[in-house]
This record gives C-alpha cells, sequence and structure tokens, in this order.
C-alpha cells in the first residue's frame, strides 16, 4: 500500500528518469530536431500504451487520431488564427473526438473484431482525407504549416523559431502529459483499466462498466495522440498524408511493443530507438524498415516485455547483486 | 442500362476476387484462431510473381498456376518456422508476428522490383472484348468472373466433401478432439495455413492484369478482406462470397456515381453495418 503510494507521487523515480532523459537527449543526440521527433512519437506511443498495454486493446487506429490531430491543428492555425495553444487544444479535442467516434463503433465488437474494425475505420479516415484534398491538400499534404509562437497572458515567452526552444516547449509538453498519464494509470480508474485487460468478464460481473472505460481509455488515448500529431505538423511545418495511413498506426504500435508495454518509460524507450534507428538508417538502405518487421518477431517471440523489460531485469539482477551478500547472510543465519 | 450492366459485371468481378481473398483470411481464422495480418502481403507476393512470370515467359497461365502454388509453399515454410512459436502465445501475439512478417514481405517486394508500380498485360486469348448485341464487355473479366466461380464451387467441395474438408471443419469447432483423435493437427494447420494464403496470392494473380501491381496495396487489400468479414461474419464461406460480392458492386457501382468517393463508400457500409448488426450479417453471437 504504502509502495503505490509512493509510486504515484509526482517525483518518483520513473518521473526522474524520464526528466532525466528528456534533459540528457538534446545533449547526446546530434540535433534538436530528431530529439523533438523523438518525443513527438513518445507521446503518441505513450496514448498506444494506454491502451495496449493498461487496458489490453490492440488499436491500429492511432494514425487517426495523430493524423486528425495535425490536420486540425494546421487547418485552425490557417484559416481561424489559432495560436500555439489553441491549436493543440483543438488538436487534443478533435483526437479525443475522433477516438470517440472510433471507440464507440469498434467497442462494439471484442477480440479480433475490435482490431478488425480499427484497421478498418484507419483506411475509412485516409480515403477520407485523400478525398477532402481541398483542405488537407491530398497527397501532396498540408503545406506551409505555421509555428506559432509561445504566449502566456498576451506575453510572448519564446518564438519557438529555433529547434532548441521548439525542443523544450515539446518537452516541458511531453512532461505533463507523462505525469498525467502516471496520475491515471495509478488512479482507481488506471486499476479498474487493468482488470478490464485481465479479465473482462470478471470485471464486468464485479459490477463495472467496462464499455464506458474502455471508451474513456479511448478518449484520452486519443486526445494525447492528437496533440503528438498537431506537434509534428509544427516540427516540421507540413502535415502529410502519411500521417494518417495504416503504417503510422503500425510505427506507432511498433514503438510501443519493442519498447515494452505496460511501462511508460518504454514508450520513451521505444519511440527513442526506432526514431534513431530510421535517422541512422533511412537515408544508407531505403528498405530499413525490414529490420523492424524482423525486431517485431523477435521481440514477440523472444522478450515479450519489450526493451524496458530487459532493462528492467537488468536493474533488478544489479540489485540482486548489491545486496545478495547482506541477504546470505540473513539465509545462512536462518539455517542455524 | 448498359452502363450499369456493366458496373455490375465489374463489381461482381471485383467481388470475387474479394472473396478469394476474404476466404482464405476465414478459412485460416476458423482452424487456427488466428487473423493473418500478412494477408495482403502474400496477395502482393502473388501479383509481383504474376509479373515477373509473365515478363519472363510471356505465358499468363503459367503464372496463374505457379504463383500462387509458390505463395501457398512460402506460407508454408511461415508457419513451420515462425507461425507455430506463436501458438500457445496470447492473440495481440499473433497478430504482431503476422504483422512483422508482413513488414518484411512488403519491403522485400519493394527492394526486389522497385518503389514504382508495373502494369500486366491480359493474356492473349483474353485480349479485346466480348459482344452481345451492342453490349460490350472485357473477355478477361468475364473470365475472371467464371474462373473464380469454379474456384469457389472446387473450394467448396474441398471443404464440404472431402476428409480434409471434414478435418478443417471439425479442426474450426474443436482442434484439441481432433487431435486427439489421431490426427496430425500440426500438419492440418500448416496446409490450411497455405491453402488461405494461396487464395491470397491466386487473387493476386487474378487482379494483377485489371489493376496492375503497387508495392503499397497490401494494406489496401488487408482492410477490403477485414470490411467483407466483418460485414459477412468471420468463419463462414457464404459470408465471406455475400460480403464479397456486396463490397464488389457498392465500390463499382459508386464509381459511377462519385469515383473519388467509392472507397470511401465502402468502409462507410461497414459502419452502417457494425450499427445495425454488430455481428455482420450472418454472423453469430
Amino acid at each position: 500500500m504504502n509502495r503505490s503510494k509512493k509510486q504515484a507521487s509526482i517525483f518518483s523515480g520513473v518521473t526522474l528518469a524520464a526528466l532525466a532523459a528528456v534533459v540528457l537527449m538534446p545533449l547526446l543526440l546530434p540535433s534538436a530536431t530528431l530529439a523533438t521527433e523523438i518525443l513527438i512519437f513518445a507521446l503518441a506511443a505513450l496514448g498506444c500504451n494506454l491502451l495496449l498495454g493498461y487496458t489490453g486493446l490492440l488499436s491500429f487506429g492511432q494514425a487517426i487520431f495523430f493524423g486528425g490531430g495535425a490536420y486540425v491543428a494546421s487547418l485552425t492555425m490557417i484559416h481561424l488564427g489559432f495560436g500555439l495553444l489553441g491549436a493543440l487544444f483543438a488538436a487534443m479535442i478533435a483526437g479525443a473526438a475522433l477516438a470517440a467516434l472510433v471507440g464507440l463503433l469498434a467497442i462494439r465488437r471484442t477480440g479480433i473484431y475490435f482490431v478488425m474494425l480499427t484497421l478498418a475505420f484507419t483506411q475509412m479516415a485516409y480515403f477520407l482525407a485523400y478525398t477532402l484534398s481541398d483542405w488537407t491538400g491530398g497527397d501532396n499534404g498540408l503545406l506551409d504549416v505555421p509555428r506559432p509562437p509561445l504566449t502566456l497572458f498576451g506575453f510572448e515567452i519564446s518564438d519557438l523559431t529555433s529547434s532548441y526552444a521548439f525542443y523544450t516547449f515539446v518537452a516541458v509538453m511531453f512532461m505533463l502529459i507523462f505525469v498525467f498519464a502516471r496520475r491515471v494509470i495509478h488512479s482507481p480508474f488506471g486499476t479498474t483499466l487493468v482488470a478490464i485487460r485481465e479479465n473482462e468478464g470478471r470485471a464486468s460481473a464485479v459490477g463495472f462498466s467496462t464499455n464506458h472505460f474502455k471508451l474513456l481509455a479511448f478518449v484520452i488515448s486519443g486526445g494525447i495522440t492528437g496533440i503528438a500529431g498537431a506537434l509534428y505538423a509544427m516540427l516540421l511545418n507540413f502535415a502529410p498524408l502519411s500521417n494518417i495511413e495504416l503504417l503510422m498506426s503500425e510505427n506507432i504500435l511498433i514503438m510501443t511493443i519493442i519498447g515494452g508495454t505496460g511501462s511508460l518509460l518504454g514508450s520513451l524507450l521505444g519511440a527513442g530507438s526506432i526514431v534513431m534507428l530510421g535517422d541512422l538508417l533511412s537515408s544508407v538502405w531505403p528498405r530499413w524498415m525490414i529490420i523492424l518487421g524482423i525486431a517485431l518477431i523477435a521481440v514477440v517471440l523472444f522478450m515479450p516485455s519489450g526493451l524496458w523489460g530487459g532493462v528492467e531485469s537488468l536493474i533488478k539482477r544489479w540489485k540482486e547483486r548489491r545486496s545478495g551478500g547482506s541477504e546470505k547472510a540473513a539465509k545462512e543465519a536462518e539455517a542455524k | 442500362m448498359s452502363l450499369y450492366l456493366f458496373q455490375a459485371l465489374n463489381g461482381i468481378g471485383l467481388g470475387m476476387i474479394y472473396f478469394l481473398i476474404s476466404v482464405g483470411l476465414t478459412i485460416i481464422f476458423g482452424l487456427l484462431n488466428f487473423v493473418n495480418f500478412a494477408h495482403g502481403a502474400y496477395y502482393l507476393l502473388g501479383s509481383y510473381l504474376c509479373f515477373t512470370l509473365v515478363s519472363l515467359t510471356g505465358n499468363f497461365w503459367l503464372a496463374l498456376v505457379v504463383a500462387p502454388v509458390a505463395v501457398a509453399m512460402l506460407a508454408w515454410v511461415t508457419e513451420k518456422t515462425l507461425i507455430r512459436r506463436a501458438y500457445h502465445l496470447p492473440h495481440t501475439f499473433h497478430i504482431l508476428i503476422t504483422l512483422g512478417i508482413a513488414l518484411i514481405i512488403q519491403e522485400l517486394s519493394i527492394a526486389v522490383w522497385g518503389p514504382i508500380g508495373k502494369t500486366v498485360a491480359v493474356p492473349e486469348a483474353l485480349s479485346g472484348v466480348f459482344r452481345m448485341g451492342d453490349f460490350f464487355y472485357p473477355k478477361y473479366r468475364l473470365f475472371v468472373i467464371l474462373f473464380t466461380a469454379v474456384i469457389a464451387v472446387g473450394l467448396w467441395l474441398l471443404l464440404e466433401r472431402t476428409r480434409f474438408g471434414a478435418l478443417v471443419r471439425a479442426g474450426s469447432e474443436d482442434a484439441e478432439t481432433v487431435s486427439l483423435l489421431g490426427t496430425h493437427i500440426h500438419k492440418l494447420f500448416a496446409l490450411t495455413f497455405a491453402l488461405g494464403v494461396g487464395l491470397a496470392g491466386l487473387a493476386g494473380v487474378l487482379a494483377a492484369p485489371i489493376r496492375g501491381v503497387h508495392p503499397f496495396i497490401g494494406p489496401e487489400v488487408l482492410g477490403l478482406a477485414f470490411v467483407v468479414v466483418v460485414i459477412g461474419g468471420m468463419g463462414s464461406f457464404s459470408g465471406a462470397l455475400v460480403g464479397g460480392l456486396l463490397v464488389g458492386l457498392v465500390q463499382s457501382m459508386m464509381t459511377t456515381i462519385w469515383p473519388q468517393g467509392a472507397s470511401l463508400m465502402i468502409y462507410g457500409a461497414m459502419a452502417v453495418v457494425i450499427l445495425l448488426r454488430p455481428y455482420g450479417l450472418f454472423g453469430r453471437a
């Protein structure tokens, strides 16, 4: 009991580890743009992880919320003159609303049908974005997406034109959402989600209306993913059609799984390793995605808890070795 | 009037190709109890093999036989080496393994055949049009309808009238019991997976002269097959047939009314079915 309370506090080890990673990344990586991309996809993976890792819902619909968030933020900035925070808020609402819509339909079915429906809806969203080319730019993507300055209460804090300034802003957003996601997971709502993941029939028999919980998880995931999409459009100054493709859903899923489901740091690790891998390889070898396919199969067969699971077991072993001496003594005393 | 007949025939041809894809997906799901997310990628491979065989030998008929068999053999090997290892794992993991296979096949195809689409010529004997009075229809498309109809009947006979079919159907109900009764269930699994995937490869070959080959068609095909099985109900032969024809007809009719939205309407139709009949037109709860 005491332990779980400690974990839920804002300044827990996990949050501090995420903070350390966020501070160190721009110093260690070749460019702030790469670090920004990592954090944006870490946000998307975080949203995916809430569904897959904590609720047990495998969603191929994440591209709808990512692409939808990107389009809505871009369009509100271009046509309605929304500022930075306004556009992000609009993207969050759009992502959440799209997730509610997809969720309402997909949750009507469980198991494999649910997965197939989310995939079919991603295809639908793709064709919708393709058809509405007057708004989305179709195949060419939506060009000239602005990156407005950060203003709070009328004061301009930063114009965000330098890549480090924008990184700092994205990093603050990431930490806020990371802490929020931790609060969600450790709340009674979050534990109910885990109960649904473990045994939906039992959770429902105990009296939880599991569909409402699943829908709300979807909405939260969609909101987070929508923000990620909006930040991505601001980073690139461009909202390509590929944002809303099935491949984007797959990429987000693969980051989540390779990083490790059921742990928020895993999402950061997964997004970081795959974005960096893509950055390193895509110019040398355009077919580098083959490695992703192989890695996905390898993780499923040999390392189901993902990279973060591997890190965790290393930490555990290290701790055991450190406390090994005293434990041994205790055991010997017990034997006597 | 003849325009609508033309589009209706197009829709039936397209629908029969969708049927081939979906029935393979359905057979695999029925027995092995997992959804093959690499189905679209195997279709893609069938199309590309058809392209290569036709450009090497100039013989479409050879491609029609060899390409699906080659795809089925590859599927048999993947089942033996990879998919088999995942049977004891949860559902999600099957999906992820086949997703990995799909990525590998797609990227390897681009590496081999390049990122730009290819076209496959209609075989000599079937080029030109069939005419009846003042109605014209491409011979090849007519052939696709007749050929797939024959395949559908053959498949039905295979599933309903042979020992293999009886085992597949029994295994779909209760694989463990079938195994206990002395059937080598793993052999049956591998054969069924190869058969289902081979049908996707065959669909890829048949569609190649009509729609060409495009390296990113896999996800679209997978999405369409999902729509068909969501509408028709998973694990049902007739559901795949009716669902496939319905989707094909909606798509080709919409092409005359609203070309840009044709693909969109299929998914719209699926959403309507889900709202009204969450378990599909033929599905059981």
